[in-house]
């Protein structure tokens, strides 16, 4: 028997039964598994809409450029109070690079390999425009040409393509309608919560009419209403209660995790609640909006940062005992202006960076970091993209899976991501 | 001109139909009655003036540092307040409770609900709707929520159905622009570029107009060299953003040497914080010192005038009133309408005629999902006569149907299916008219229209709504889909006792509601 033969999915089944949650050879065999090819791999993407101003995340802190380019509190500090958090990294050793002082729990994954950094990401295309630059990264595409061409969006690609079963929905958002990357993928849910059931209002009843109602309706809407009904009930019917029809029980976190009442907290509880469902989840979407800094950036993106690192963490602690098949990757559709303009805030710029969370990591920092001196910027202006964002997603999901995921992008995956 | 039923008339260009209106559509026929609607007199509104006058929102609130306990009913009070007097709310020294502070955006929400439902003005109030979605502000801001009751009065709905450039300069020189998008700070030296990108991107040329990827440079842009760029680049929004430095919010902010703005939640130009040195915006040269506003207004006129804006908007106003993805011929004569009147007083009122008088207006059948506020409105208009709103209701949209003037993207509420139509949006669809239905959140009773005779059996009942709700004849693959919902047969007659009669007619509104066909328009 190969390690390819066990799935996450018996593999935590049978773990569950023994009673074993955090077995350090379960987690080994699992993560054999989803390094097969990356196909048994579950992802979880984290979205941050609005563009994060990620100099000001991952920062070269002492690079005379970007200090140059901006007032001490547009940026990141090697010394004095409110510091950035040093990490060790050889992609750049010349370079001083600190996380941003509220980014606390990102640096102790860091230090414990279980988080990977990618600098200078993003994509190919000029754009500067949010719902371009958006639209290419959830297509899955490179240039702007290729988006009429392009109904569907890489995660519902994904999740098309073959893997192993379950009862579905194999695609999840935790928003009220799904993102343009599972579009294409009539069976993805949007859900918001799930503390108070997914039961359609006005009991069985009610459910029974409409099922009826959307039954034989030809229209898309009809489709969609089809779709709803079927996904709500799989996942309802799972949720656990102690008597049927009665609340659903609280939610209990593991690993001592604490989940805040956040945007990024409330997503990933409920990306966890339904992996631990166990109905085959493959890919799971949450956004984090707020990252649209053009005036006031130092209060706002501190707070930002810091309800984004502790949502990551307190999911990071919950779902250990999935992490040898799980990766969480952090994106954003481009990274901000170097220099800050004058409403102590940063306008719209190229590269970016992707972090990759999970057990399964090898840490670090991956790609190439192209500096920030005049001449090595994009167009100028804007730190320039050396790793395309399809490289890093090809690299989670293996290489045979990102070439019917991107079937037009002929890079490859980012080596070093899995040691 | 092929005839269009009223039903689609008034699903498209008003909030759906109320009982007996159809007939009013049909008498006058289409080209009297829009003319009519594109011509709206805002004094003669009775029935929305009284639903504005009677409306009570109520407030809650604990006693704190400078005020007292409050809890009561308060009419609508900000609607017609010069900024001066709102503007006070956003100012954090003085005593006022949050609530009082977020008070002014849940008075224009409960207003355009309202106006949605009662107002004879419907492609008016329709119109409104779609410009507050291209000129999105995030009225939960609170300096823009304290604002929303000029933007939504002076700014939205005074040009609804006017001339575009005349709109483009009420819009960048309001107070809640001005904020939401940061112009306020902007000055010489590195501008803000939020204004300026979002102008170019969202509320003029579109982003099928942005060639950044394609150039680097402004004159590589075919037709710059002769002042007729085919799109705009990075360079046009740099420039622009500097055009548009120094306009800003007569917010108290200070000047430097002890002298501050005042502070009116007025329009401000300062000089000081323009840079006055020579531009280049969509291949067109702008002297130095050209005099206070003369730059901006320059990128004003350039955008509104440019082939891309016509094309960029006749396809939203095609798209709302029409379908998803509307027909090119139609999209193309549309913008050629556009272009022909940008000088006209009443260019969009010209351009939406072209549109509903349009071979395709009449072809396309109805595919456009209802927005929860087309829906709440739609339910409201045909079957619940005395629709008030509350901060029941206003909660429900916010919590997770359509946050009104809530939308933090400066996009606007999506304008297409799916962006309506995944799971927890659905859920939320059959919630918000059961509870409509039932009175959930004591916005009236609903109620067959006047004059119709009780129904007698459940069959009845179903039929009867379905007639309502659909301005049409009933579906009988509805009827047999809802009545087990109410466990009655279908000859079976109602309860005999009137509260349970009620109740067995409230649900069957609310199924009925649910039916794909009461959900597209």
């Amino acid at each position: 028997m190969t390690h390819a033969a066990f799935s996450r999915r018996t593999l935590m089944r049978g773990g569950l039964a023994a009673g074993l949650l955090t077995v350090p050879g379960v987690r080994h065999v699992a993560y054999a598994a989803g390094g097969a090819g990356g196909q048994d791999r579950t992802l979880v993407v984290v979205f941050l809409r609005g563009g994060a101003d990620t100099l000001n995340l991952v920062a070269p802190a002492d690079d005379p450029d970007y200090v140059a380019a901006r007032a001490p509190d547009m940026r990141v500090s090697t010394g004095g109070a409110g510091a950035g958090l040093p990490i060790a990294q050889r992609l750049a050793p010349a370079v001083d690079f600190r996380l941003h002082p509220e980014a606390a729990p990102l640096a102790d994954l860091y230090t414990a390999r279980h988080l990977t950094i990618i600098p200078a990401t993003g994509i190919p295309d000029g754009t500067r425009s949010h719902f371009v630059a958006q639209d290419l990264m959830e297509r899955g595409v490179a240039a702007e040409a290729d988006l009429s061409r392009t109904p569907t969006g890489w995660a519902a690609r994904w999740t098309a393509a073959p893997g192993p079963g379950g009862a579905g929905p194999l695609a999840v958002a935790a928003a009220s309608s799904t993102p343009a990357a599972l579009a294409g993928d009539g069976a993805a849910l949007a859900v918001n919560g799930l503390q108070y059931g997914l039961a359609p209002p006005g009991g069985p009843r009610t459910a029974a009419v409409l099922q009826a109602l959307h039954a034989n309706d030809p229209t898309p809407y009809g489709r969609a209403g089809r779709a709803a009904l079927d996904g709500l009930a799989r996942v309802d019917a799972r949720l656990p209660r102690a008597q049927p029809g009665g609340p659903v029980e609280p939610y209990a976190a593991e690993g001592g995790a604490v989940y805040e009442d956040t945007e990024a907290g409330r997503g990933l509880l409920t990306v966890a609640r339904l992996l631990k469902m166990d109905m085959g989840v493959r890919l799971a979407w949450v956004d984090v909006g707020g990252w649209d800094t053009h005036e006031n950036q130092p209060p706002r993106f501190a707070a930002a940062v810091r309800q984004l690192s502790r949502a990551l963490a307190a999911f990071h602690a919950d779902t250990s005992r999935f992490h040898g098949s799980l990766a969480v990757v952090v994106m954003t559709e481009f990274g901000r202006r170097l220099r800050s303009n004058r409403s102590q805030g940063t306008d719209h710029g190229h590269a970016g960076t992707m972090l990759v969370l999970g057990g399964g990591v090898d840490g670090g920092m991956l790609g190439r970091w192209p500096g920030l001196a005049t001449a090595q910027l994009d167009r100028g202006v804007d730190l320039a993209v050396t790793t395309d964002y399809r490289a890093v997603l090809s690299a989670v999901m293996g290489p045979a899976a990102a070439r019917s995921v991107f079937p037009g992008y002929g890079g490859g995956p980012l080596p070093g991501l899995w040691g | 001109m092929m005839t269009v039923p009223s039903t689609t008339v008034l699903n498209r260009l008003a909030f759906g139909p109320r009982p007996g209106e159809g007939a009013e559509v049909e008498r006058l026929g289409l080209e009297r009655w829009l003319a009519r609607q594109l011509a709206p007199d805002p004094h003669d509104d009775p029935h929305a003036a009284a639903a504005l006058s009677a409306c009570r929102l109520r407030i809650t609130y604990d006693a704190g540092e400078g005020w007292a306990k409050t809890d009561e009913d308060r009419p609508l009070a900000s609607l017609d307040k010069p900024p001066e007097a709102l503007w006070p709310l956003n100012d954090g020294k003085l005593p006022f409770a949050g609530p009082e502070r977020q008070w002014p955006r849940n008075e224009v929400a409960a207003a355009t609900l309202l106006r949605a439902v009662h107002s004879q003005w419907q492609v008016r109030e329709v119109m409104a709707d779609f410009w507050h979605n291209h000129f999105n502000v995030y009225g939960v801001e609170r300096a823009v929520g304290v604002l929303l009751p000029l933007y939504d009065r002076d700014v939205i709905r005074a040009h609804a159905l006017g001339n575009f450039r005349a709109f483009l300069e009420a819009v960048a020189c309001s107070g809640a622009m001005l904020v939401y998008l940061n112009n306020r700070t902007s000055r010489a030296g590195i501008a803000n570029e939020n204004y300026a990108r979002e102008l170019f991107e969202l509320h003029t040329l579109g982003r099928d107009a942005y060639l950044n990827a394609l150039y680097n440079r402004w004159r590589d842009v075919p037709g710059a060299a002769a002042g007729k760029p085919a799109g705009y680049i990075d360079q046009d929004v740099y420039e622009a953003a500097r055009a548009f430095t120094g306009w800003t919010l007569a917010d108290g902010a200070g000047l430097g040497g002890g002298v501050s703005l005042p502070a009116t939640g007025r329009f401000a130009y300062v000089e000081n914080w323009h840079d006055n040195y020579q531009k280049r915006v969509l291949g067109q040269e702008f002297d130095p010192f050209q005099g206070p506003l003369a730059d901006g207004r320059r990128v004003l006129d350039l955008v509104a005038d440019h082939p891309a804006t016509a094309r960029h908007l006749a396809f939203k106003l095609c798209r709302r009133l029409v379908a998803d993805d509307p027909p090119k011929r139609l999209v193309d004569a549309a913008a050629r309408t556009w272009a022909e009147n940008r000088r006209a007083p009443d260019q969009i009122a010209r351009v939406v005629r072209a549109i509903v008088l349009s071979p395709e207006f009449a072809a396309a059948p109805p595919s456009k999902v209802r927005r929860p506020l087309e829906l709440v409105a739609g339910f409201a208009r045909a079957a619940v006569p005395d629709f008030t709103v509350t901060m029941g209701l206003i909660r429900e949209l916010d919590g997770g149907g359509q946050r009104l003037f809530g939308q933090p993207a400066p996009t606007g509420y999506p304008d297409t299916a799916d962006a309506w139509t995944g799971a927890a949006a659905m859920r939320r669809r059959w919630a918000l008219v059961m509870g409509l239905a039932e009175n959930r959140w004591g916005t009236g009773a609903a109620a067959l229209p006047a004059g119709t005779p009780p129904p007698a059996t459940a069959q009845a009942a179903a039929e009867a709504w379905q007639r309502t709700l659909f301005a049409g004849p009933p579906d009988p693959a509805v009827t047999a889909a809802v009545l087990p919902g109410v466990g009655l047969a279908p000859g079976v007659p109602l309860p005999a006792d009137p509260h349970k009669a009620g109740e067995v007619l409230h649900r069957l509104a609310a199924y009925v509601a649910m039916a794909p066909r009461f959900n597209l328009r």
